[in-house]
């Protein structure tokens, strides 16, 4: 009942914001390109009955040709589920950060920063979370290299304050 | 013209400090005792499971996952192959599913005993936390029996259990449930009835609902911020729909009721074993998977209720037999975000039992 409802206005906003919408094991998916990522998500955390406004998950993807930004949303208070997929430019990857939406985006966004370079633009500290400050390379991309750590010759600056 | 200030103090806590659960370090701004801003930092055990499970067949990735919350290191097998079999299609036989269930929720309360025994134990209650520890002993005793590991249990497979438990672990079970309302009475009234623990807790860290809820927070934090929210209630998984129990809410949004709620979680999970050990039929423990897995190409993601919080797999797969991209939404990781917003403004000694009742482990923070 839930989902039938929550298709459907899923389906006018991807309209409006020129997305796609796909079926995953019972959860909906839509695709958007990055640009719109806050205006989707906005409309989507407000959508009437059926809110989605609990961010469970942010994580970035590298799909060789372009990086994927994944949002799993659902809310508190009903059934609802639903994944919002944002392509980013592998060239050049850039998109809008979400944590004036959900402040809790703020660690989520700092790993896959720290993991495949995406750039988000408004956060708050867009700093390394699991690596060290210089790190050089992005570990969860698919071009890697993953050779010994001797190798890389790696130097480690210490900073004030740390 | 001078301004009669205090200095300001930065103080770096961590990663060697017995308050914390592991290496996790935070620089702490002071001002005489008062946090004026606090950083954490982690990454100091980042071992890169989701790039290691790259690189590694579905059924090789589930001893990994027993790294990540090690104190309830069952319910990381669970969620993992859960995922796999979700994405497979598999179902499994109903005795391992009963027998899942008994061991998730015996490694919640042995996840719950621990937090509530270093919450403890930062306070400096050195007696709660060695009776924890005592009757924890028996759940990592029947580990060993089923598995032969005290921690890392790693008997779950994908379509199954790897083995039956022996025939000594039903009367070990038996005799530790019989002895539960006794241990708890004694939890109650050497920790919470405790005036000393009272203060240091009551009304320490407040995390209001709102805030619970936008900083994506999980677990026992949010349920003790008034939010009735569990993943076994909310969507069920497994079998969880076949039982009767409760989903306890405290509305007290401070570091004692993120305590205590932990207690009344024990209370449920024996509920539900007892209600388990009653029911589980006989029958075969492992469901005909093919030798080789290769699930087909599609995308899951699959929740369960971590002792810390919601523990998510996400999992794509591109028809090969490695996954694309494994992806581990980790509960404390995320509930670590409060932190530097509650502990603005409480002591040093404040910071130490909020950061406890988080019951953070860094083997589930830092992947």
């Amino acid at each position: 009942m839930e989902n039938k409802l929550l298709k459907q206005q899923v389906e006018e906003l991807a309209t409006q914001v020129n997305g796609e919408v796909e079926e995953s094991f019972g959860v909906l998916v839509l695709k958007v390109k990055a640009p719109s990522i806050i205006e989707t998500l906005t409309a989507v955390k407000n959508l009437p009955n059926t809110p989605c406004d609990f961010l469970h998950d942010l994580c970035g993807m590298d799909l060789v040709d372009h990086f994927e930004v994944v949002y799993q949303l659902s809310s508190l208070h009903g059934t609802q589920l639903l994944r919002v997929k944002a392509i980013v430019d592998r060239e050049k990857p850039v998109i809008d950060s979400v944590t004036s939406l959900w402040q809790g985006a703020n660690f989520l966004e700092r790993e896959a920063y720290d993991m495949f370079g995406i750039t988000f633009k408004g956060h708050p500290n867009l700093k390394r979370i699991y690596m060290w400050d210089d790190f050089e390379g992005y570990p969860l991309r698919k071009d890697y290299v993953t050779e010994p750590i001797e190798v890389r010759n790696i130097t480690r600056t210490r900073i004030e304050g740390e | 013209m001078t301004i009669e200030k205090t200095e300001e103090l930065l103080l770096n806590m961590g990663p060697q400090h017995p308050s914390m659960h592991g290496l996790f370090r935070m620089v702490v701004n002071l001002e005489g005792e008062t946090v004026t801003k606090l950083v954490p930092k982690v990454g100091y055990l980042h071992r890169g499971m989701e790039k290691l499970a790259e690189s590694r067949t579905y059924s090789q990735f589930i001893p990994y996952t027993d790294r990540l919350d090690y104190l309830a290191s069952p319910h990381n097998n669970w969620a993992y192959v859960l995922t796999v079999e979700k994405l497979m299609g598999v179902e499994i036989p109903e005795r391992a599913e009963y027998l899942r269930v008994i061991f998730g929720e015996l490694s919640r309360i042995a996840s719950h005993q621990v937090c509530i025994a270093s919450t403890a134990l930062d306070m400096a209650g050195w007696s709660l936390w060695s009776y924890a520890f005592r009757d924890r002993e028996r759940i990592c005793d029947m580990y060993e029996m089923t598995a032969g590991s005290r921690l890392t249990v790693n008997n779950m497979r994908i379509g199954g259990m790897s083995n039956e438990p022996p025939a000594e672990f039903w009367p070990a079970l038996q005799s530790f449930l019989d002895d539960t309302p006794e241990m708890l009475e004694e939890y109650y009234g050497m920790f919470f009835g405790n005036e000393i623990a009272q203060g240091r807790l009551k009304s320490v860290g407040i995390l209001s609902k709102e805030l619970a809820e936008n900083l994506s927070i999980t677990g026992p934090v949010l349920r003790a911020s008034g939010v009735s929210f569990d993943v076994r209630k909310a969507e069920p998984y497994s079998i969880y729909d076949r039982f009767d129990f409760d989903v306890p809410v405290r509305t007290g949004c401070d570091s004692y009721d993120r305590t205590i709620i932990r207690m009344d979680e024990i209370v449920e999970s024996i509920k539900i074993i007892k209600q388990a050990v009653r029911d589980i039929p006989e029958g075969p423990i492992m469901a005909k998977v093919p030798k080789v897995i290769k699930p087909p190409v599609g995308e899951v993601y699959h929740r369960v209720e971590n002792p810390k919080g919601e523990l998510g797999f996400y999992i794509v797969s591109d028809g090969t037999t490695k996954p694309a991209r494994v992806r581990i939404r980790p509960a404390t990781f995320i509930n670590l975000q409060m932190l530097p917003i509650v502990c603005l403004g409480w002591k040093i000694q404040d910071v130490v039992a909020i950061f406890a009742t988080l019951d953070a482990v860094l083997g589930e923070v830092d992947k």
